[in-house]
């Protein structure tokens, strides 16, 4: 018998009493009247990032240029972002960890927890974690109050499933508190993180 | 009297400054998990979920990791199943070896360590870096964790420090690179832990890019849709599994939870639970090879298909290693990671290590003073203490009882089945108080150890109910 097939074996025969799945449907999460404000807060607190909103009329790349104006090389594939980096297109993803600024698109934010949904839409997902930086680009009707709703969400988007081999949720910069307790930003990924909020 | 838990215990509690400090960096993440606990009206339902859940998934585990093989198959992934440890270092192995890999990072995982994956790969050649800040540190330092998810916290930035100095080969160029950040001059903050934040980030960046392959461990693995879920803080696991081409997967089957609504609980646990945040930096979810890559996942059992034979342990399989049962642990807070035998210390660790070998383990098992803080924290409701008060009724029947308590005890026997000899006994005991307290206080006394022996009461509480004083 196969290593599979022993396992299964012996899962079954050590299975005793069997339990339902509970249904979560009752299961409230926390709600905010005002998840946009909550979201705001939590990413500039908590999350360690910041938060620009865009002018209006302000073009995308414009308002990266006003976040990052000394960044020399960014990377991005979303239109309107002027980039010397495009993760669709760079011959090894090792190429991105010389960005100082990398700018992707969010699909959902999570109020509970500044949590942006990013789903792989670009070729090299380094983009979201080597560059220096990272921009996300959030639309300010996206933003949810918990991750009941976010993930309820990402269940339904059959885009998702059919596209991308990968997302992530992202809140704030890379930090780590492993010396000492002590948080430091900037461990292995990005050291700082700006939510762009349209 | 004593197990190898209490008597590394004592030579830790000699140095009082560093015990105190840890019990309070320690206490520090459990009150900062009480804070997210108080802040969400929906917690008790949270855990009530989640124990519920994995009840649920741990009582349908084949079927569940069938649904699973499936979906991931179908997302272009390479499925192995690995029966033990050893089963699982040859996979392991054989996949890198088969693609040349002679370096791989990898982010934090407690099933290589249970298995010893690291020692395996260097014995055949292969250099492991392991990318985690904490997990690094300790490798360079060549120590064991101390803890699951804060694993070096322990350690001092002094000897973290000097390590880098040694050890790090290219440490200075990467010291004089930190000067154009206009913070300050590492001289001027030797051990400053941006500083050493800063070398590890550089140090571990060129790791990344010289490695053939990441490995990654697995927070949760969902049936549903065939996802790896890893969550960090640094972000390294994502750098492992973004720059090399490579990525496996080592997951322990207990792992997998049905679909996306149950992640959702377990996501909003996990954090707030393991250290108080209200989530991780990064929830990444894997679902297929990178572009011109490969994924692999290796499903282990390694004991854990045995454990849910186990009527009265089978619960342990619900955990889900967020060491919020350590934090709150008063034994766990004043004894520290290395006073077990074991590799996961704490509740939690006391009652894996029993099942894993309990001849091996049982030392662990006096590490309980049976507060139950533990069963209160615990996000998916294990009840560790019971288990240990459980390990604990077995320890005669296993051979491992301790001689002098179970002296005491058939002596204790004898005196509650002979009252006349009982009432003889107690009537005496006063006299006890007339023995000069140097010649009672003695080391061979162990109800003197650590404190004054009590004093007897003339009168017992026997008599005084008899005369109807009380």
């Amino acid at each position: 018998m196969s290593a599979k097939e022993e396992i299964l074996k012996r899962l079954r025969a050590n299975t005793r009493e069997v339990y339902d799945m509970p249904s979560l449907v009752d299961l409230q999460g926390i709600t905010f009247s005002d998840p946009v404000a909550e979201f705001k807060k939590k990413t500039t607190t908590t999350a360690g990032a910041r938060l620009i909103e865009l002018a209006p009329g302000e073009k995308l790349g414009d308002a990266v240029r006003r976040a990052y104006p000394d960044a020399v090389l960014i990377a991005s594939n979303m239109p309107g972002v002027e980039a010397q980096l495009n993760p669709d297109t760079v011959a090894d993803a090792q190429e991105l960890m010389k960005a100082d600024v990398g700018v992707v698109e969010g699909r959902i934010g999570v109020a509970e927890n500044a949590c942006i949904w990013i789903p792989q839409t670009m070729k090299e997902k380094a983009v979201c974690f080597a560059s220096e930086q990272l921009v996300v680009v959030l639309d300010h009707k996206a933003v949810v109050s918990n991750m009941h709703q976010a993930y309820a969400q990402i269940s339904r988007s059959a885009e998702f499933f059919r596209e991308y081999k990968f997302g992530t949720f992202i809140s704030g910069p890379s930090k780590t508190a492993d010396i000492e307790g002590a948080l430091v930003y900037g461990a292995q990924a990005a050291r700082g993180l700006t939510v762009l909020l349209c | 009297m004593s197990t190898k838990h209490s008597k590394a215990a004592e030579a830790y509690l000699h140095d009082d400054a560093v015990a105190t400090r840890h019990d309070q960096t320690f206490f520090g993440v459990r009150q900062k998990r009480d804070r997210m606990a108080q802040s969400l009206p929906e917690w008790e339902d949270l855990r009530e979920a989640a124990s519920q859940i994995k009840k649920h998934t741990a009582t349908h585990l084949a079927d569940y990791l069938e649904l699973f093989e499936q979906r991931a198959v179908a997302n272009g992934v390479h499925v192995h199943w690995a029966q033990d440890a050893e089963e699982y270092n040859r996979i392991v192995f054989d996949i890198l070896s088969s693609h040349g890999v002679k370096k791989v990072v990898k982010s934090k995982s407690m099933l290589t360590e249970e298995c010893h994956l690291n020692d395996h790969l260097e014995k055949k050649g292969i250099e492991v870096v392991e990318t985690d800040l904490g997990e690094r540190i300790l490798q360079l330092m060549r120590l064991a964790p101390s803890h699951i998810v804060m694993p070096a916290l322990h350690v001092h930035r002094e000897d973290i420090g000097d390590t880098f100095r040694k050890l790090i080969p290219d440490f200075e160029e990467i010291a004089k690179g930190y000067a154009p950040l206009g913070i300050a001059q590492p001289s001027s903050l030797d051990n400053d832990p941006t500083f050493l934040t800063y070398v590890a980030r550089m140090h571990l960046r060129r790791q990344f890019a010289e490695a053939g392959a990441g490995m990654t461990g697995a927070n949760f693995g969902i049936a549903e849709t065939g996802d790896v879920v890893v969550c960090t803080n640094e972000g390294n696991a994502d750098m492992s599994t973004s720059i090399p081409k490579l990525h496996i997967v080592s997951m322990g089957i207990e792992k997998l939870i049905p679909n996306y609504e149950a992640m959702a609980v377990f996501q909003r646990l996990l954090a707030r639970c393991g250290t108080g945040q209200e989530t991780t930096v990064y929830t990444s979810h894997f679902r297929g090879p990178r572009p011109g890559g490969e994924m692999h996942i290796v499903l282990v059992d390694n004991g854990r298909s045995s454990i849910l034979g186990n009527a009265e342990h089978w619960q342990t399989l619900k955990c889900m290693r967020c060491g919020a049962c350590m934090n709150t642990c008063p034994v766990y807070r004043r004894s520290a990671g290395y006073s077990y035998t074991y590799f996961i210390p704490g509740p939690i660790g006391v009652n894996l290590g029993m099942l894993r070998d309990p001849h091996r383990y049982y030392d662990n098992v006096s590490a309980c003073s049976l507060c139950c803080s533990c069963d209160n924290v615990c996000p998916v409701k294990v009840d560790l203490s019971s288990q240990i008060y459980r390990w604990r009724q077995q320890l005669d029947s296993l051979g491992h009882a301790d001689p002098m308590k179970k002296m005491m005890s058939q002596g204790m026997s004898f005196l509650f089945n002979h009252p006349a000899i009982y009432q003889g006994a107690l009537r005496l005991s006063p006299m006890v108080n007339w023995v000069p307290a140097p010649l009672i206080n003695l080391k061979l006394n162990p109800w003197a150890y650590g404190h004054q022996m009590m004093k007897f009461p003339n009168k017992s509480f026997h008599q005084l109910w008899k005369e109807k004083k009380l």
